[in-house]
């Protein structure tokens, strides 16, 4: 058991260092990534903008029916909708949406390449299919996923700030002092780093688990569930590890 | 020239190939054939590196492929063209895009230039106006027909084809077997066939191996293989209708 763990531990290694190899032709990879921008990246803008929208509106009635307390500031209200927003649910709650969605679409993908031997044909074409196929989807995936855990916060603020000018829960100008108050610039790093962070994680995870693929297309299956969840638990202990390591 | 020499492979504790002895000719269609199961297509992925032998070596015009540094054998691939038993188009791009492939990778063309060179290669296996298509939305003969485009792109001086008929019918199996030997003689290359079609075998073995059991049976080509008196050929050879007919008509 242990024995196994670290063998598949070790070739995940391996499998990434022949990833970040010295590419063979760079143009070609730029234009890759700009095809997986778009597929991981930036197809995911409108699920991720929804969930968020839902997400902060539900916040704002959940913590203002919290703090009914009449010597508590309903400012108070804003300021905690903020801080649940950026601390977490941008970070690791779309990150494990993610891992669903896009760690997936990655191993079914480079699974079915695999059985239908397209990686074969390009290992001997003498092309790194490893380094052609997935770096692309790791660098796309870690540099841009930031953006899409900014969009999250903006629209989250924006449901509950929608949800309280129609429900009329708390005064709109309280709201709007609690979200502005006692700004710290360095939970945004925080979370665009583990947004980062869990990109990576998902994008190598479920390439290697699809690359490594067989036993027909039942094994493309399975390999894709094995990696969404083998990405939503490192997710999860990873968040544990960066928060003791960044914030306390 | 391929040489294969004292070849041995085994998964596990299975030997699939025993002491396999064989030269494949420049120029010629060599063909390995034999049933289903028999080892043709781990020789094959012996042949290209695909799998390493467990002993025994392969020579390519003189060059030891297990000897061979990995940037030599990176060159050596740029030479070798492959149709996979199912085609192994890249389902990302088009017909176009994936002729265009291995261009794009390995050649100093500007574009015009490779995109010509990409349509000599459609043309000459007769694949006309489906530039845009999808490899899924072609037919397995025309999947196929772009498979052989791809691989011969480069100008290879090795072609490896695994079972190039298999799933096709009579007559488009026919055309593929054609435009393969025409190729081969054309661009003077050393072409290895898998199949065990006995239509290739009689109209294009130019060299043929037998492989049974791991090793190779008989050794001969199209025009000795009918008159053979190996009794595992024999019998293989006779699971053909049309060439049982023939040996038999001999017999009497
Ligand atoms: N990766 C592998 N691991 C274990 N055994 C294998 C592996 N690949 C092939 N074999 C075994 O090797 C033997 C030969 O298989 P191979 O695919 O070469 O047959 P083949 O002659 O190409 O057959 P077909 O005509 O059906 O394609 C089979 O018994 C198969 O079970
Ligand atoms: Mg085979």
């Amino acid at each position: 058991m242990i024995n196994k763990a670290l063998t598949t531990l070790g070739s995940y290694f391996i499998f990434l260092k022949q990833v970040f190899r010295k590419p063979e032709n760079v143009r070609l990879y730029l234009k890759q990534f700009i095809v997986e921008a778009d597929k991981l990246v930036f197809s995911s803008v409108l699920i991720v903008a929804v969930i968020s929208l839902f997400i902060g509106g539900v916040l704002v009635i959940q913590t203002a029916s919290n703090l009914e307390n009449p010597f508590i500031d309903k400012m108070y209200v804003g300021y905690m909708v903020r801080e649940s927003l950026i601390l977490e649910f941008c970070s690791t709650m779309i990150a494990l949406i993610l891992a669903g969605k896009v760690g997936s679409n990655i191993a079914s993908e480079l699974g079915s390449m695999r059985i239908t031997e397209q990686i074969d044909a390009m290992e001997m074409m003498g092309i790194n299919s490893a380094g052609f196929l997935v770096r692309p989807k790791i660098l796309a995936a870690t540099i841009l996923n930031p953006l899409l855990m900014m969009l999250s916060f903006l629209l989250g603020l924006a449901g509950a700030w929608l949800v309280v000018k129609l429900t009329g829960i708390i005064r709109i100008a309280s709201f709007v002092e609690g979200i502005t108050y006692c700004y710290n610039g360095f939970y945004i790093f925080y979370s665009a780093f583990k947004m980062s962070l869990f990109s990576f994680i998902i994008s190598s995870v479920s390439a290697f688990c699809g690359y490594y693929a067989h036993g027909g297309s039942l094994g493309v299956g399975r390999k894709s569930t094995h990696a969404i969840v083998a990405s939503s638990i490192l997710i999860l202990l990873f968040d544990l590890i960066v928060t003791q390591l960044m914030l306390y | 020239m391929i040489e294969v020499k004292h070849l041995y492979k085994s998964f596990e504790d299975k030997d699939v190939l025993i002491d396999i002895n064989a030269v494949f000719d420049t120029g010629k269609c060599n063909m390995i054939i034999g049933k289903s199961g028999s080892g043709k297509t781990v020789l094959l992925k012996n042949l290209i590196g695909l799998l390493s032998p467990d002993k025994g070596d392969i020579i390519y015009e003189g060059n030891s492929l297990i000897n061979m540094s990995g940037k030599n054998k990176k060159l050596l691939h740029r030479n070798i063209g492959i149709l996979f038993q199912g085609s192994a188009l890249y389902d990302f791009t088009t017909v176009l895009g994936n002729v265009m492939f291995p261009l794009d990778f390995f050649s100093d063309l500007s574009y015009n230039e490779k995109l010509a060179r990409a349509r000599f290669c459609l043309d000459r296996v007769n694949i006309k106006d489906s530039d845009n298509k999808y490899p899924s939305e072609l037919s397995g003969g025309m999947q196929k027909r772009v498979g052989i485009a791809r691989a011969i792109a480069l100008n290879p001086k090795f072609l490896f084809c695994d079972e190039p008929n298999s799933g096709l019918d009579p007559y488009t199996s026919i055309l593929i077997d054609q435009l393969i030997e025409e190729i081969t003689k054309e661009m003077n290359i050393t072409t290895v066939i898998n199949t065990h079609d006995m239509n290739s075998m009689l109209e294009h073995g130019d060299n043929i191996y037998f492989v049974k059991g791991g090793t190779i049976a008989w050794h001969g080509d199209k025009r000795s293989i009918l008159s053979s008196d190996n009794a595992a050929l024999k019998e293989f050879v006779c699971a053909n209708a049309l060439a049982r007919n023939i040996i038999e008509g001999q017999e009497k």
